[in-house]
């Protein structure tokens, strides 16, 4: 009982014992900061790299693709744990936008809109057309909403009706708006080669990404109240995403030849927008339906470079992946227009025969939830299928086709960020050996200090173990405060990272560490890990005993008579 | 000589403390001293007896021997009939805590605990951590009277430091006396006082061994204080030179 009465004692009359507490604090503060804040940078790479390509993919080692990808999804679509599947042509080419002197390399995705959207994020990061549903809501929760999904909820639709309200409003502002009459149009597109649209006001108005999605939400909805979440997600149901080209856009163009037939989507990234140190983009009215070209460089089965196909094509849309070095150089164009640029179509040959067509990946999604076990059986599934596959049509085995996870293709990455990760974690675990050391100055000066207390508290019968258990717990309760304050404060700062860079660092101070140009995000990414969170915890307690454990072998063994003749 | 029986009035009064032939050597440097040379001194229940001696006879060796703090190269003592050296660690400990009541010349009081705690720590030492709550505190009771008795009932709250030299060796007094020692070993008790106050530290040790027959060892190199025990031991050169009952 004196064990415990004693160290409260000492804990609160003794003025010293706040420097190990702050330096414990301060550790553990520091820890889930940096864990929390590289945690989320990792699991964010990891979703963004799952969100662009699905749950499996099936590739091609030759860039010329591999044959019979039909055949394979027709496969595919038999196995109970394939929800869907997509192909895809990947190539590289030239990106030349003369209305904006935008002319640049890029990966060129040949893509079908609509089963894209089913296995990737496609169809969620376009801007313009409508976002998936939960995309919509993690929207809402990375404006600063990270509460309940009540709150959410009534966040949702409090934030979503009073933008349905402002767009209601603007829609009567623009009924007015008489159609350009065609003298001012031909003006316009010797001057600009663009037209002020309705839409393009729209679009000038709305400057703002967050404010334009919302708008998109809004737009989708029922102007009523929701129940609950499901609800929500419900009412805010996708639509499929097109590459075609509007009408008013075959508006520009002085002959029918001149005509794009085809839209495409740019990477946000791409050099066409201004984007702000927050990460906010600005869109110049008229870069929507601008028409483009691309160039694709084909390469043949013989892997040789065959003569670069050009097309006109009209920016539909913008995606953002939130990846950096997706979003900056990759065009989306439809899948059958790749497939010809490509030289990957079916074609017919001299012979009488036909050369089956190809593409340079498939994507695929697996059913019910994606556990890496239910990914792993899937791939098998996947993989055996392809084999099959392979052993009817020896054109396949030449292709070198491999069927990966979306863990697996993109391994090495993670796995260098993963392994930064922890490189810095267990560094700063080293650094925080520190706490240790400074516990241990500490409580030594403390036994020092205490010595005649120890020759006391002996001489009225206090044990060897007794004053050993009382710098024990002494080591025990300073740490335990500190790593509880750290715990405390280190959750909160994670929580209102981006807002204290921000409003803070930046608005009042002019600081900013956080440069979106140079990271991948344009938000800070973190994410609270219990399980690190919690062996950060125990490990600054176990400093603290670690700390206090020699002074406390030095008090126990302290000879009574000697500490009581200590001056 | 070293075992002369008190003359306390009873008829064969029971030994409470026994040394029998203490050797001790301490090492000072590349010196070997030898304090203790064969010393025997016996202390009878309810008996006062001062132990007298020149600064470093060995006086303050022989009361921590007695008092379990710290062990004899050779000899033994024999407490209530019971072997020290033969004792656990922990029946050691329980002893310092339930039959000693120890008072030194510099109070010895924790400088962070108030004179209430001070005066209680010993018997919060026996409690069960459970009763760590303070108004649980075993002993409050007799704290308090103890307190009341010796002139410090206004100066609960107070820290050692907020105190005269008197009234902390009065502190240290309740102290001693909380869990009702059989033998109070008091080391030149007022060896750090004005005589004044000296005299009135011992008034408060003679009240004790008058009103309640308490045991007390007290080592002291001042005759005059010595005169008022029962007996005077006297200690020279590590032996035990002179045992004769007080002339007071």
């Amino acid at each position: 009982m004196y064990k415990i009465f004693l160290c409260f004692r000492y804990l609160t009359r003794k003025g010293i014992v706040l420097f190990p507490v702050l330096a414990v604090w301060l550790c553990v503060m520091m820890l889930i900061i940096v864990n929390s804040i590289m945690t989320g940078f990792v699991n964010r790479v990891r979703d963004a790299g799952r969100s662009l390509m699905g749950d499996v993919v099936i590739q091609s080692d030759s860039m010329a693709g591999f044959p019979y990808y039909r055949q394979i999804q027709k496969q595919l679509a038999l196995l109970p744990q394939i929800k869907a599947s997509t192909p895809v042509i990947s190539g590289y080419g030239l990106f030349n936008l003369p209305e904006f002197q935008v002319n640049t390399g890029v990966q060129v995705m040949g893509v079908k809109a609509d089963s894209e959207s089913k296995v990737s994020s496609f169809g969620s990061s376009l801007f313009w057309q409508y976002k998936a549903p939960m995309q919509a809501v993690q929207d809402l929760r990375g404006v600063g909403f990270p509460a309940s999904r009540k709150k959410l909820l009534a966040y949702a639709q409090k934030r979503l009706l009073s933008a349905a309200k402002e767009e209601h409003a603007r829609q009567q502002a623009f009924a007015d708006l008489k159609p350009i009459s065609s003298h001012a149009w031909f003006a316009s597109i010797r001057r600009h080669w663009q037209v002020i649209s309705h839409e393009d006001y729209q679009q000038a108005v709305y400057k703002e990404n967050r404010a334009d999605r919302d708008l998109r939400m809004v737009q989708a909805l029922p102007n009523r109240s929701f129940a609950n979440a499901a609800a929500l997600r419900k009412a805010l149901v996708p639509r499929a995403p097109t590459f075609a080209p509007p009408p008013q856009a075959a508006n520009r163009y002085m002959t029918a030849s001149d005509e794009p037939k085809s839209g495409c989507v740019i990477g946000v990234d791409i050099g066409l927008y201004k984007r702000d140190r927050f990460g906010h983009y600005h869109r110049p009215p008229g870069v929507r339906f601008s028409p483009v070209i691309i160039t694709m460089v084909p390469v043949t089965i013989k892997a040789t470079l065959a003569q670069p196909q050009s097309r006109r094509f009209v920016i539909v849309d913008d995606s953002r992946t939130r990846v950096y070095a997706v979003d900056s150089k990759t065009v989306y164009i439809p899948f059958h227009v790749a497939q010809k640029m490509a030289f990957m179509q079916q074609q017919d040959l001299l012979d009488g025969g036909v050369r089956p067509g190809r593409c340079s990946e498939i994507q695929v999604l697996v059913r019910h939830d994606s556990s890496e076990v239910n990914i792993l059986a899937a791939r098998k599934a996947i993989a055996h299928v392809v084999h099959q596959l392979e052993l009817l049509h020896p054109q396949m085995e030449i292709a070198g086709i491999r069927v990966r996870t979306w863990d697996q293709v993109q391994a090495e990455y993670i796995r260098a960020v993963d392994n930064e990760r922890n490189m810095i974690t267990f560094l700063l675990g080293l650094m925080s050996l520190v706490v240790v050391i400074v516990i241990f100055l500490i409580f030594y000066m403390l036994v020092r200090d205490k010595t005649r207390d120890i020759g006391i508290i002996k001489a009225i019968g206090g044990s060897e173990e007794g004053l050993g258990v009382i710098f024990i717990l002494y080591g025990m309760l300073i740490s335990s405060a500190g790593a509880i304050l750290g715990l405390f404060t280190g959750v909160w700062f994670v929580r209102n990272d981006n807002w204290i860079h921000d409003h803070i660092l930046w608005r009042i101070f002019g600081i900013s560490i956080w440069n979106r140009k140079i990271y991948v995000f344009s938000k800070i990414p973190d994410q609270v890990d219990p399980h690190a969170v919690m062996w950060i915890v125990i490990f600054a307690i176990l400093a603290g005993l670690l700390g206090a454990l020699i002074p406390a072998i030095i008090a126990a063994r302290q000879d009574p008579v000697e500490a009581l003749r200590y001056e | 000589m070293n075992n002369v029986q008190p003359n306390t009035g009873s008829s064969a009064p029971k030994p409470l403390l026994e040394l029998i032939k203490i050797n001790k050597t301490f090492r000072l440097g590349p010196a070997d001293v030898r304090v203790l040379t064969g010393a025997g001194l016996t202390v009878y229940e309810g008996e006062f007896v001062a132990l007298v001696g020149a600064s470093g006879s060995g006086k303050s060796t022989l009361l921590h021997i007695a008092g379990a703090l710290e062990s004899a190269d050779e000899g033994s003592v024999m407490f209530q009939g019971q072997d020290l050296g033969r004792m656990s660690r922990r029946s050691r400990h329980r002893l310092r805590n339930h039959s000693f009541g120890f008072v030194f010349q510099l109070y010895h009081l924790l400088p962070e605990l108030s004179v209430l705690e001070n005066v209680l720590l010993p018997a919060m030492v026996c409690a069960p951590w459970y009763k760590a709550c303070i108004r649980a505190r075993p002993g409050k009771r007799r704290a308090l009277e103890l307190l009341e008795q010796l002139g410090l009932k206004d100066r609960l709250r107070h820290r050692p430091s907020q105190l005269s030299g008197g009234e902390r060796q009065r502190v240290a007094i309740a102290r001693a006396l909380i869990n009702e020692p059989a033998l109070v070993l008091a080391d030149e008790p007022t060896g750090n006082l004005d005589p004044k106050t000296g005299q009135t530290i011992l008034d408060v040790l003679r009240g004790l061994h008058k009103g309640s027959g308490q045991s007390i060892l007290l080592v002291t190199h001042d005759v005059n204080i010595a005169a008022q025990a029962d007996r005077v031991v006297t200690l020279r050169d590590g032996k035990i030179v002179d045992s004769t009952p007080s002339v007071t």
